[in-house]
């Protein structure tokens, strides 16, 4: 972060905490398991956003920063695809 | 506040990219395979999730509240290392002193907080051979675990020697917390609320 403007740290704290008493609210939701499962891995989905980019300040670095944090989470969701067949076959 | 490059420099230590400082790359490569370790695990544990292997009534033996205060244990440390960064950089030792040591208070509690809950699950006969869900759970909040111990080490490092205590250095044992705080936000949901 050359020069820049830090976050607000603290409002991001703020919504983070938010976002979890929402997670453990998202039970309370009409629509059973699958809507409380969306529900809670959006949530944790916004709430790693939130830290990697104005915590872990990745908003601010070059394009070979964001490479880094880019290219595993690619290869774990390749894993991830691989995987399907296992659980589909057993089926 | 403005964050000059200058706090990202280390005497001596070369630029991969101008601003950007070899110790940062390296770190980054460093998290890019922890990454793929957890990803990997939590991938895995998804599709058994998803397999219908009896994971949300084994998950419903867990104690959320332990959990959740975990959660917002971690959050907060998150919110303390990174205004330890920001005091780091613009001088103020006092408040990077505090920071950090609120840090690795957060760490250790978590640590507690965690070895409270294994003992339970232990004396209610849940182990790690209890079955699918067991596994992962051991294995994931294990090695979750010490990544924490990990990092408590390494900012109580910089808490108590001052001489090592750069702001470049704060701010890369702060991406190491963070990264610790983001695997947690993803097995928290995974283990305990799903």
């Amino acid at each position: 972060m050359t020069g820049s403007r830090a976050p607000n740290y603290v409002a991001i704290w703020v919504w983070l905490v938010a976002l979890a008493l929402a997670s453990l609210a998202a039970g309370l939701l009409p629509g059973g398991r699958t809507v409380t499962v969306a529900v809670v891995f959006a949530a944790a989905t916004v709430k790693a956003l939130l830290v990697a980019l104005n915590y872990m300040h990745l908003r601010f670095e070059p394009r070979l920063v964001h490479a880094l944090a880019l290219v595993p989470l690619l290869v774990v969701a390749v894993l991830a695809v691989a995987l399907v067949p296992d659980l589909v076959l057993r089926r | 506040m403005a964050l000059a490059s200058e706090v990202h420099a280390l005497a001596g230590e070369p630029e991969v990219l101008p601003g950007l400082r070899a110790g940062k790359v390296a770190v980054w490569w460093f998290l890019a395979s922890e990454t793929m370790v957890f990803g990997g695990l939590i991938a895995s544990a998804l599709v058994v999730r998803l397999g219908g292997e009896g994971w949300h009534e084994a998950s419903a033996h867990l104690g959320v509240t332990l959990a959740a205060v975990n959660t917002l244990i971690l959050l907060t440390s998150s919110l303390t290392v990174v205004q330890a960064f920001a005091a780091a950089a613009r001088g103020d030792r006092a408040s990077t002193s505090l920071s950090l040591a609120l840090t690795v208070a957060g760490g250790l509690a978590f640590l507690a907080l965690k070895a409270v809950e294994y003992t339970t699950e232990v004396r209610a006969g849940y182990t790690p051979a209890s079955g699918i869900f067991w596994s992962f759970y051991y294995a994931m909040t294990g090695l979750h675990a010490l990544h924490v111990a990990a990092g408590v080490v390494v900012n109580a490092v910089l808490l108590v020697a001052g001489r090592l205590r750069t702001p470049q250095r704060v701010e890369l044992a702060g991406l190491y917390w963070h990264f610790v705080d983001v695997v947690w936000i993803f097995l928290f949901p995974l283990l305990y609320l799903s």
